[in-house]
């Protein structure tokens, strides 16, 4: 009987021990304080009771008008997003832009989608100072990296019959992504843009942490305060308001997907 | 292009001054860039007003030849001649005029399922119209009225507003032929039209393309996989396999053998829809 060689397998080994040696290196650059964690439980009741076990109800009005903030912060910026994802996802398209474009567009969305919201924000700064405004701009151009990618993929899937039939009849490339493409790639991307603005909801509530206002913000200063009761309430509002806002736009964005999809009953009722 | 009036009638274009084009291939090979030869040094001629069927199995290079002719696919070489223009040398503009000359329709009907039949149908004024207002669906009333006219010459008129999406696979191929005449087309193309039907709407659609071109007086050329389709509706037949021309005849008349020889294998059943 010959059983074949059993395969070395060096690489993978390497790998494994590479990945290995970069678990245990982790920890040593975190200066972890190992005796600390035994603490961590009963520190962890200590505040959860100090923050929810008698919530400060009474700055309720003051959170709500920054949480209306936040929310105009994260629906000024999806808006102003996806129109800019739109107009720069769709050339970078295959089969829509020609190569030399595709290929810096799709470079620039790379480059925003490696830099964070809050460092755009920070950024921002400089310019147009410590308003809502700054904060819904950097989730604009922020949301460009993400969402114009999607839109390109999203276009990219579109069955290609209907732009061919434009192509056809003689019509020129913008009249083949309106009457091509836009038709059955639009409610996958409107449910897109409605993704973003929930993404953005929880994003402007990190911004306000460096000062761009709305309930981030408000948040970071009753910490400084440490006034527990009031944080506990902020937090309340916060989980409330992002899980209602994420429930109703999933619902609408399910009824637009099957909006899509009922077409095809229309015949049969 | 010839001076034209509207169709003043469903079945009125003999009444004005129209003439159907001739179609030239000299020579044309089409190499993909994945080095597939779909077409290999083809020449054809034919005459203005003819109804002629290319036959082939998939992969014979039917699709690829239709499409040299409004040029969605380039050759590689030789010319393509259609009417007063030399396809293979038009670019930009004037390639998309020369479309807007040439009616196609599909095997899979290419419509844009969620928009309104309208929309569809407006399609094929696209080369006469500014593009700013087809971003925006306008048409001018005469755009309007070509729109109507075409939807009701294949008995659509009444779906005007309904999505496309929401038809039946006979009716969208039928908008697509009105997609198509809308154009006023001097040329009709279609590619596999009947391929995804069943046969009795097969059979209606393949009537629609006769009654183009008895009616109409145009240029029709169309591309078919079925044996009986080919010899019940067209007078020629151009049969391809491996994108060479091994056939070149009448259609009513060829004989089983002339299919075996397109076909490269005896007939089998599925080469004939049937009633």
């Amino acid at each position: 009987m010959r059983v074949p060689t059993k395969p070395r397998r060096l690489m993978v080994r390497l790998v494994w021990l590479v990945v290995g040696l970069l678990f245990v290196g982790s920890f040593w650059g975190l200066d972890l304080e190992w005796a600390k964690i035994g603490e961590l439980p009963s520190d962890v009741v200590h505040y959860f009771g100090l923050m929810f076990s008698d919530p400060d109800w009474s700055k309720l009005p003051e959170a709500l008008f920054q949480t209306w903030r936040s929310v105009s912060m994260a629906w000024v910026g999806a808006l102003l997003g996806v129109a800019l994802s739109t107009l720069l996802g769709i050339p970078a398209a295959e089969g829509v832009g020609p190569i030399w474009i595709r290929l810096p567009l799709r470079w620039l969305f790379a480059v925003i989608r490696a830099v964070p919201e809050v460092i755009i924000a920070i950024i921002l700064l400089t310019v147009t100072g410590l308003t809502p405004f700054t904060g819904a701009l950097a989730l604009a151009i922020g949301g460009i990296g993400t969402h114009a990618k999607w839109t390109y993929e999203t276009i990219e899937a579109t069955p290609t019959g209907a732009g061919e039939a434009v192509k056809a009849a003689g019509g020129n490339l913008l009249q083949m992504v309106r009457w091509g493409l836009w038709p059955s790639a639009s409610p996958e991307l409107m449910s897109l843009g409605l993704y973003r603005f929930e993404i953005n909801v929880r994003t402007s509530a990190v911004l306000g942490l460096i000062g761009v206002g709305g309930i981030g913000d408000m948040l970071t200063g009753y910490v400084q305060f440490r006034d527990w009761s009031v944080v506990g309430m902020l937090i309340i509002v916060v989980i409330v308001v992002t899980m209602t806002i994420d429930a109703v736009s999933g619902r609408i964005r399910r009824r637009i997907m099957e909006g899509a999809k009922s077409i095809e009953l229309d015949r049969i009722v | 292009m010839p001076e034209r009036t509207p169709h003043t009638e469903v079945e009125g274009a003999e009444s004005s001054a129209f003439v159907a084009w001739p179609i030239e291939l000299d020579g044309v090979t089409v190499r993909y860039p994945n080095g597939v030869v779909a077409l290999n040094n083809v020449s054809l001629s034919i005459a203005a007003g003819e109804m002629v069927s290319v036959v082939g199995l998939s992969g014979s290079g039917k699709s690829t030849m239709i499409r040299t002719i409004n040029g969605l696919v380039p050759a590689t070489n030789g010319t393509v001649t259609v009417g007063p223009h030399t396809v293979t040398t038009l670019r930009g503009k004037a390639l998309r005029e020369l479309r807007g000359s040439v009616g196609m329709i599909f095997q899979g009907f290419n419509l844009a399922d969620r928009a309104s039949v309208y929309q569809n149908v407006l399609v094929g004024r696209f080369a006469h119209t500014a593009t700013w207002k087809t971003m925006l669906g306008m048409a001018s009333s005469e755009d309007r009225e070509i729109v109507l006219r075409a939807l009701d010459s294949v008995g659509m008129l009444e779906k005007v507003w309904g999505r496309a999406g929401a038809l039946s696979g006979g009716q969208k191929q039928r908008i697509a032929i009105a997609r198509a005449l809308s154009q006023e087309p001097e040329v009709m193309l279609a590619d596999e039209p009947v391929a995804s039907l069943d046969p009795p709407t097969a059979h209606a659609v393949m009537t629609d393309l006769e009654r183009i071109n008895t009616e109409r007086g145009l240029t029709v050329l169309v591309n078919l996989h079925l044996m009986d389709l080919a010899r019940q509706y067209t007078t020629r037949m151009i049969g391809l396999r491996a994108g060479e021309v091994v056939y070149d005849g009448p259609a009513t008349t060829a004989t089983d053998a002339d299919f075996e020889a397109i076909y490269g294998r005896p007939i089998q059943s599925r080469d004939r829809l049937g009633k």
